[in-house]
């Protein structure tokens, strides 16, 4: 039941990809993506589904970049949670090889995911209202030093977290 | 209890800062909202994580096996909090092969709730076998923490080897004063009648002959022949074996050794045993099922370990290899210390048969035939020949058992009537 779901989160992923644009390019990188997809579900490898999901976001990148499209929250969010949910899903494969699934465990894993969904909507739309008020206080000629070294000291601080959550509890 | 961020946490942080990183370069912002959701996921990392609140247990069906036997492992899990994934990993032993269901499972479990499943191992060979620990990983609700420890209850199989009947028995020349099923040459107390004489005084009225004594017209007692047990002495040879487990020599001749204990302990024989090897070790004779038990605790341990030091059997105490006891030894004659310790025992005068259970029915029975391995085999089995032709002119019983041929088959093949080899000592 897992390796559906990770198929199913790949195909969605496609997808979005190929409803962004449907420049060659991009359905190339989203047709590799999809092959290492398929390879990462076969074989549960998690570093596959990792390398498919950064191939499947500059798929994304690039057909932002090539159709200049007005900000499309809901399609981000749900490319967002379906690279999540491939994640998880090859995850959960990879732990329930040669494993028996008692109960209900695929299903608590798509409850989660729906929970983070309606969460991360919510996320989005404040991140979207903030991120409006900044932009009219912000001087045009600033603002792209700023987004880098916020992005910087932001994958910075989540790498922090994970870092002190791996220490010994 | 070890806690530790799941390589799934590692993953969404490479793809949120890829993301994020792309948004800055490319100026998207809807490269942000896709690393939004992981970013929310790992946010939940800053919390502080409770430890996971579940308990286990775990049973077998059955604590002694026979080889080739099944038991039922079954492993129960108690949720006091609500438990998102908990990972279990139930005792699989090496050598150990699994029947049906599977030995991990996966549950979610919620608060109060019991969560139990089984699986079934087979043992297709002897020993004493851990059972005893469960290994348990759980993982937060979103997968991103782990907690692994171990469950541990102590639990052993034991596996006892497999036993043939056997009828035909190498009898020993010597046999004890305790009460047996060998008919003595003596007589006295016992159900074989021996020789007819008159009555005396102090003679029982039950031993009259009545049918002699109206015959006669005077009274005759029938002698009956006390009926004897003996020592017998398994001595096994630990120093090498050949073939695939769980069919090498060594397998073989431990079954070999169960079976014979077996035999003679229900013809009320004084059974002991001696593994030869790295580890010289030995169980004193006894008899009953009690024996039984402590000869087959002896078996099941039995294993090669190699040594260069050959181990002299005059270390072993008189009351465990007594000189009026049958020595069976089961050897499959790699190990020239072995034959050397044979000669030895003969040539000091004890009673000694030698099973010897072929290796090079073992070895072919463990690799595909082939024309090569087949001119190989039948090179070495006549160099064994020559072999056993040499113990045989030192005048030692020697009977050649080659599995998978029924052990009576070649036990038939001794003689009733053994030369005494102390003469020739």
């Amino acid at each position: 039941m897992t390796r559906p779901l990770a198929a199913a989160a790949a195909g969605v992923l496609f997808l979005l990809l190929r409803l962004t644009t449907p420049a060659p390019p991009v359905i190339v990188v989203g047709l590799l993506a999809v092959a290492l997809s398929a390879v990462a579900i076969a074989a549960t490898w998690r570093w596959a589904a990792t390398s498919a999901a950064a191939l499947f976001l500059i798929g994304y990148a690039t057909a932002l970049g090539i159709e200049s499209r007005p900000v499309d929250v809901g399609a981000a969010l749900g490319f967002g949670l379906a690279l999540l949910l491939l994640l998880g899903a090859v995850d959960l494969s990879a732990r329930a090889r040669g494993a028996i699934l008692h109960g209900r465990v695929v299903g608590a894993t798509l409850g989660r995911f729906l929970g983070l969904g309606v969460g991360a909507l919510a996320a989005a739309l404040l991140a979207m209202t903030l991120a409006t008020v900044l932009a009219t206080v912000l001087t045009s000629a600033a603002a792209p030093l700023l987004a880098a070294a916020g992005a910087l000291a932001f994958v910075w601080s989540l790498a922090a977290l994970v870092r002190r959550a791996a220490g010994p509890s | 209890m070890t806690g530790r961020v799941t390589p799934l946490a590692l993953s969404i942080l490479a793809v949120a800062g890829w993301a994020v990183s792309l948004g800055v370069l490319l100026a998207r912002p809807e490269l942000f909202l896709v690393a939004l959701p992981g970013v929310l996921v790992l946010a939940t990392l800053g919390r502080r994580a409770s430890r996971p609140a579940c308990s286990i247990a775990h049973r077998i069906s059955s604590d002694r096996l026979f080889e080739g036997d099944s038991l039922t492992v079954t492993v129960t899990v108690g949720a006091r909090a609500p438990v998102a994934l908990v990972e279990l990993s139930g005792p699989l032993p090496p050598g150990v092969v699994l029947g049906s269901g599977r030995p991990r499972a996966l549950m979610t479990l919620r608060e109060g709730d019991t969560g139990e499943w089984s699986y079934d191992v087979r043992f297709p060979r002897r020993g004493v076998h851990d059972l005893g620990a469960v290994a348990v990983r759980v993982r937060d609700r979103l997968g991103l923490r782990t907690w692994e420890y171990r469950h541990v209850d102590p639990m052993a199989v034991r596996v006892y080897p497999r036993i043939v009947p056997l009828r035909s028995l190498p009898r020993p020349f010597h046999t004890q004063p305790s009460v047996g099923d060998y008919v003595s040459s003596a007589l006295g107390e016992g159900i074989e009648p021996g020789d007819v004489r008159q009555f005396a005084p102090g003679d029982r009225i039950k031993q009259v002959n009545w049918r002699a004594s109206l015959r006669l017209g005077q009274l005759y007692v029938t002698q009956r022949h006390r009926e004897r047990n003996a020592d017998v002495v398994l001595m096994l040879d630990t120093l090498a074996e050949v073939g695939a487990p769980p069919e090498t020599t060594l397998d073989q001749g431990v079954r070999a050794a169960a079976s014979l204990a077996t035999a003679y302990l229900a013809r009320k024989d004084r059974v002991g045993l001696i593994t030869y090897g790295g580890v010289l070790s030995w169980v004193r004779p006894g008899s009953g099922p009690v024996q039984y038990e402590r000869l087959a605790d002896g078996l099941v341990r039995a294993d090669v370990v190699f040594t260069y030091v050959a181990k002299d059997l005059q270390r072993v105490p008189p009351r465990v290899l007594s000189p009026q006891a049958l020595v069976l030894a089961i050897t499959p004659l790699l190990d020239r210390r072995f034959a050397k310790a044979v000669l030895d025992l003969a040539a000091r005068g004890f009673d000694v048969v030698v099973l010897v259970v072929s290796p090079v029915a073992v070895t072919r029975a463990a690799i595909p035939p082939s024309p090569t391995d087949d001119l190989a085999g039948r090179l070495w089995d006549l160099e064994r020949r020559a072999d056993l032709t040499e113990l045989r002119r030192h005048g030692l019983p020697v009977l050649e058992w080659r599995p998978p041929e029924p052990l009576e088959a070649a036990l038939v093949a001794v003689p009733r009537r053994r030369a005494r080899l102390a003469s020739a000592g």
